[in-house]
């Protein structure tokens, strides 16, 4: 019972990280119906500036505001140099878009910063644990289970309640028409990919603290896991979003944890055809989002 | 001095000149009505006029500033709105959303008054206020086009075909609406598929023909020109 | 010689032998004055072709975007391994290897039989996922469930080192064991060229293509989205399974990293700098980037050392040109150099116009049965608002039913629970007196009942002409006993003709309405439901519409429901008026009748009297 109580929490906490980062995939899809595969880039160099802030010897405390910093800063960049100039494009079109981008801001680390793993301190009290009854918790999983919820109450709100985030609908719904309203659709939407990457720093700042080193791939398979937790909660929807990538992390924790040793490297393997059976069963993901749509 | 002055317009799409050197005058407190047949540069007119495509060609001066060109969202702080051919509204936002959207530029206290006044105005659209409004029939949507306009307080209203698609009983509500706000001092230039109807309470009317205003009048006049009229308006681009 | 001969089979034949021939002409000149690396460059030049092409069957049929197929390659790439690598070498390699595969001795012809059965049968499973996800979440959820594949695949590779060797390692080949002539290439090559185009001047592909524009609209003329994605994915993923068995072999090796992101980056920008929509484009596309490439790797390599040019030609560069194709095409060109364009439809449609005559009016159709189309108290609730109250309407087929009334007042929501896009709360639809209630609307349009749309839903990408053909072919396939106009008939008594290789998104409003009723006649019902044939128009095209839309019923038999707000249109053409309002039937009635019938002055009329011109 412990243990499975234990698993719960494991799983809660690496789910959080999952839900962090789709939570931004479903703000970039359910408002602007782009599905980022340059999101992965914005973690890459979240990496990159904790390492280079810890190198430069200051502290974590300088390296949080480093990395949401460049998260925000490159994810305006992306807007302005590519998302921008295939506005209204199919979705087709925009994946492939994020596609190049990502590949060719990955090479672009190899080439100037070098294809290395770059190793830096993980704060000191990443492994402090607080023990309940016979449940040991990190204090991590806790923190970041905080921030989540925080962060989704405060994203909803913007996005719901806000005249920001309705004019950021409006502008997503139909550019045009938003700035005959007199939106001024280009901030609006600069706003979006604002926030994106905020989540995104948000959610960096935990991988980050966990993992202790990036690389030029490193935002790769934690941007997949965001796109697929996005997707099984149900694209589009916040609240689906972090739903999703709580259930994939439970999932992945369960797993390693009952597999027998010769197959735990398949956990991933696993996942991902759970994933697919759920979409043949479910096709909307956990949260179906219907479109308003009037033949 | 007029409110709009429309000198010279000409717009284009790629190679195809579109609208040719249009003249439109509309002084504060008009009704004017822009009519012809389908693909005579209505619509591109319009557009033209409130930002959505860059006249290629001509002037735009409203209440005395050259708006020639001139972003839409800057036009409606300026006091002109145009509600678009086919509504453009919001489908994935509510009633209340599409509204509130139509007053982003206003302050928070005079959008709750306007949301009010307005909900007043149109019952239906009350009644339907946290309805998607992507489910509401095409009426109904007319409806919530125009109110959004309205939110701004506009003085200058431009209308690109406000009654298509819409039952008769809707027609008249709509063409009763626009009297109102004429007689409540909006100024108004609308274009319509209804011709005889328009003219009927328009101040005075233009009549385009293949990107070109061939000719203009008095409603009556126009009106009185019977199949010289109907040659004009009957007939395919 | 037959139009639909020379377009569907001598043409694509030719265009796909045309295309092979410059291909391999410019190959062989390219490697003749070279060593051997030349002619690693261009086998392995044709060895991705035969994928690109694998995949623009799939992409652009459907216009779902797929990352997977590299994975399909994947897995058929380690299949043919573990099969054709003689037991010898698997034996040091992979002697652990589950299913006694280790022992296994076939000819690469066996292995690559088993390569592309394992491929189809996961595709197969696949493609219901997808199919169903994509109907439900639209084309990015297929897209990333694809994206999925591609992942499992690589994780699998990584970590099931007993059977696949691993990531250090992988598979290989004893040396000298690997392809050895270009011959198995070059066929391969050009069959995969002629199936693509072969495959999408079939029926099926046709479908594939009208559902990847509207799907709604296709469902509505009776194409079932489902079965061609699924045939057109099982195609594209044979021939992507002869690609990565042969690139394996020719390779002598394989490991995950060559069937992942990087090899999914170079044949993706192969496939859109082409024109994700033409199998000519494939090509084109392949050719320029493996050149492109190729300069890129040369350039970044040791044998070049340009002054003052060290900080661009380094390891990455080759990322960077690909990446940067990617993006710039996507910015700037986003239906690549040829978009749809295809040699031999180039070359067909020059040989079509030539030969085809300009067609007269249709023969009207011989006095049809008769049948009915009835509702029966159908009330439809959304939730807590009541759209139908018990509304019960019955058509003829040798007639015109007009429905009007109020807006909201259910008119549409009645058409779209006879044509199957709403079911009722209760209540029931009969054609002909079988219950058709709550069918999908493809069976239903198959069965005869065909509708037009308030919103204009045209297949955008496809010709006037191919729209109206496209559901001729669904009448050929399921109405086949009935009278049809031929599709250039229809054309002509619809205005159509002279526009009628413009492309449908590029037809002004009238036009459009006017295209949509040819479509819906093409597929030979038994019912033409039309929702508001002549909004938008002006008044003397309305009337105009009476005569059109008489003709083509008449030409076909059909008898016709229709919506409209042009009175003067609905007056003209219709024997009965039906007049809903607030969901339930006002009244019914001669439009005489109907005009003087108080109740429906009230609700829908008006009182206003036109003041004398």
């Amino acid at each position: 019972m412990t243990e499975l109580v234990q698993q719960l929490v494991d799983g809660l906490g690496r789910g959080s990280e999952y839900a962090l980062i789709a939570l931004g995939i479903a703000v970039m899809f359910g408002v602007m119906h782009l599905v980022n595969f340059a999101y992965g880039v914005l973690i890459t160099v979240s990496g990159y500036a904790a390492f280079y802030v810890l190198d430069a010897g200051w502290s974590w405390w300088a390296a949080i505001p480093a990395i949401i910093g460049a998260s925000v800063a490159t994810s305006l960049v992306t807007e302005l140099v590519a998302f921008r100039r295939v506005r209204g494009a199919d979705d087709a079109t925009m994946l492939l878009t994020s596609f190049g981008l990502f590949f060719v801001v990955s090479a672009l680390f190899v080439m100037y910063v070098g294809p290395n793993v770059k190793n830096f301190e993980r704060p000191s009290w990443v492994t402090n644990t607080v023990t309940v009854g016979s449940i040991r918790l990190e204090v991590f999983d806790l923190t970041t289970l905080g921030v989540t919820a925080v962060t989704l109450a405060g994203t909803a709100f913007l996005v719901r309640r806000t005249m920001f985030g309705i004019s950021l609908r409006a502008a997503a719904a139909d550019f045009d028409a938003a700035r005959l309203m007199g939106v001024r659709s280009n901030r609006v939407i600069q706003g979006a990919f604002a926030l994106a990457g905020l989540l995104a720093g948000i959610a960096s700042v935990f991988i980050l603290m966990r993992a202790g080193r990036t690389s030029p791939t490193f935002g790769e398979t934690a941007m997949l896991k965001g796109i697929l937790a996005a997707l099984i909660g149900g694209l589009g929807s916040l609240s689906g979003a972090v739903i999703g990538g709580f259930t994939l992390g439970l999932v992945e924790v369960f797993l390693i944890a009952r597999l027998p040793d010769d197959l735990v490297g398949l956990t991933n393997g696993i996942v991902f055809v759970l994933i697919a059976l759920l979409f043949i069963f479910r096709p909307g993901g956990i949260v179906s989002v219907r479109h308003a749509e009037r033949v | 001095m007029a409110l709009l002055e429309v000198e010279d317009l000409s717009c284009r799409y790629g190679s195809i000149t579109a609208v040719r050197d249009v003249d439109l005058v509309v002084d504060a407190g008009e009704l004017i009505g822009l009519i012809g047949p389908n693909g005579a540069g209505k619509t591109t007119t319009l557009n033209g006029i409130a930002g959505l495509h860059p006249p290629a060609a001509g002037r735009v001066v409203f209440d005395g500033a050259d708006i020639t060109g001139a972003a839409p969202d800057a036009l409606l702080r300026s006091g002109l709105a145009l509600v678009p051919e086919h509504r453009r509204i919001f489908v994935d936002l509510t009633v209340e959303e599409n509204l509130k959207v139509g007053g982003v530029t206003a302050d928070r206290r005079t959008r709750e008054q306007r949301l009010d006044e307005l909900g007043e105005r149109f019952p239906v659209l009350r009644a339907k206020w946290t309805t998607h409004a992507g489910y509401l029939s095409g009426g109904e949507a007319q409806q919530l086009a125009v109110a959004r306009a309205l939110m701004s307080s506009p003085r200058l209203l431009l209308m690109d075909e406000p009654t298509l698609g819409l039952a008769p009983t809707l027609v008249d509500t709509i063409f009763e609406l626009v009297v109102a706000l004429r007689d409540a001092g909006t100024t108004l230039l609308v274009v319509e598929q209804n011709a005889s109807r328009l003219l009927e309470i328009a101040d005075r009317a233009y009549v385009m023909r293949t990107g070109e205003v061939a000719t203009s009048g008095t409603g009556a006049e126009l009106l009185a020109q019977g199949d010289l009229f109907e040659s004009y308006v009957g007939g395919g681009a | 010689m037959s139009i639909a001969l020379v377009r569907r089979g001598l043409a694509p034949l030719g265009g796909s032998a045309v295309l092979f021939g410059v291909l391999l002409a410019g190959a062989t000149l390219y490697a003749s004055s070279g060593g051997a690396s030349r002619d690693r460059l261009v086998t392995q030049m044709m060895i991705n072709a035969i994928i690109v092409v694998g995949i623009q069957v799939f992409v652009g049929s459907t216009g779902i975007l797929s990352f997977g197929h590299v994975g399909f390659a994947g897995i058929a790439a380690y299949v043919f391994a573990v099969l054709a690598i003689d037991s010898e070498r698997k034996a040091t390699i992979i002697g652990n290897a589950p299913f006694g595969l280790a022992d296994v001795d076939v000819t690469p012809w066996v292995a690559l039989l088993a390569a592309i059965a394992v491929c189809v049968v996961v595709a197969v499973v696949l493609g219901l996922g997808l199919v169903r996800s994509g109907a439900q979440s639209g084309a990015v959820a297929a897209t990333v469930i694809t994206l999925s594949l591609l992942f499992v695949v690589h994780e699998v590779a990584v970590n099931w080192t007993d059977l696949t060797g691993g990531d250090r390692a992988g598979l290989s080949f004893a040396i000298g064991d690997t392809l050895s002539s270009m011959a198995p290439v070059y066929v391969a090559l050009f069959a995969s060229i002629v199936v693509a185009r072969l495959f999408a001047e079939t029926r099926v592909g046709w479908y594939a293509r009208a559902s990847r524009d509207d799907t709604l609209a296709a469902r509505a003329m009776g194409i079932n989205p489902s079965v061609p994605q699924m045939v057109a994915l099982v195609v594209s993923v044979v021939i992507v399974a002869v690609g990565g068995s042969l690139r394996v072999y020719d390779l002598g090796t394989v490991t995950p990293k060559f069937f992942f992101l990087d090899y999914t980056l170079l044949t993706l920008t192969m496939l859109i700098v082409g024109g994700r929509r033409s199998v000519t484009g494939a090509l084109v596309g392949t050719v320029i980037i493996t050149a492109g490439n190729e300069l890129a790797r040369y350039l970044a390599g040791p044998d070049v050392d340009v002054p003052g040019m060290d900080w661009l030609f380094r390891e990455g560069l080759s990322e960077i040109f690909l990446g940067g194709a990617m993006l710039g095409f996507m910015i700037l060109r986003p239906k690549g150099l040829l978009d749809d364009w295809e040699l031999d439809r180039w070359w067909s449609d020059r040989w079509r116009r030539r030969h085809e005559a300009t067609p007269t009016a249709p023969a009207t159709a011989p006095a049809p049965s008769p049948a009915t189309l009835t509702t029966s108290a159908v009330t439809v609730e959304f939730g807590g608002f009541t759209a139908l109250r018990g509304a019960s309407i019955a058509a003829r087929n040798d007639a015109v039913l007009g429905l009007i009334g109020p807006n909201g007042a259910g008119k549409t929501t009645l058409l779209n629970v006879i044509t199957g896009l709403v079911p009722p709360t209760t209540g029931s639809v009969a054609l002909d007196g079988v219950d058709v209630t709550s069918w999908p609307s493809h069976r239903l349009a198959r069965d005869g009942l065909v509708r037009t749309f308030q919103n204009l839903r045209l297949f955008g990408s496809l010709t006037v002409r191919e729209n109206v053909a496209v559901a001729a072919l669904v009448g050929e396939q399921f109405r086949g006993d009935r009278q049809r106009p031929t599709v250039d008939e229809l054309l002509a008594v619809s205005q159509l003709w002279e526009q009628r290789d413009r492309r449908a998104r590029e037809l002004d409003y009238g036009n459009s309405r006017r295209l949509e009723l040819a479509r819906a006649a093409s597929v030979a019902p038994l019912f033409l439901l039309l929702d508001e044939p002549t909004s938008g128009m002006s008044e003397t095209e309305s009337l105009e519409m009476i005569g059109t839309v008489r003709t083509i019923a008449a030409a076909v038999g059909a008898g016709v429901i229709v919506i409209d707000h042009d009175l003067g249109f609905i007056t003209g053409i219709c024997e009965t008026i039906t007049c809903l309002d607030q969901g339930e039937v006002i009244a019914v009635g001669t439009p005489a009748e109907i005009q003087a019938d108080p109740a429906v002055r009230a609700a829908y009329l008006g009182t206003h009297t036109p003041s004398a011109p």
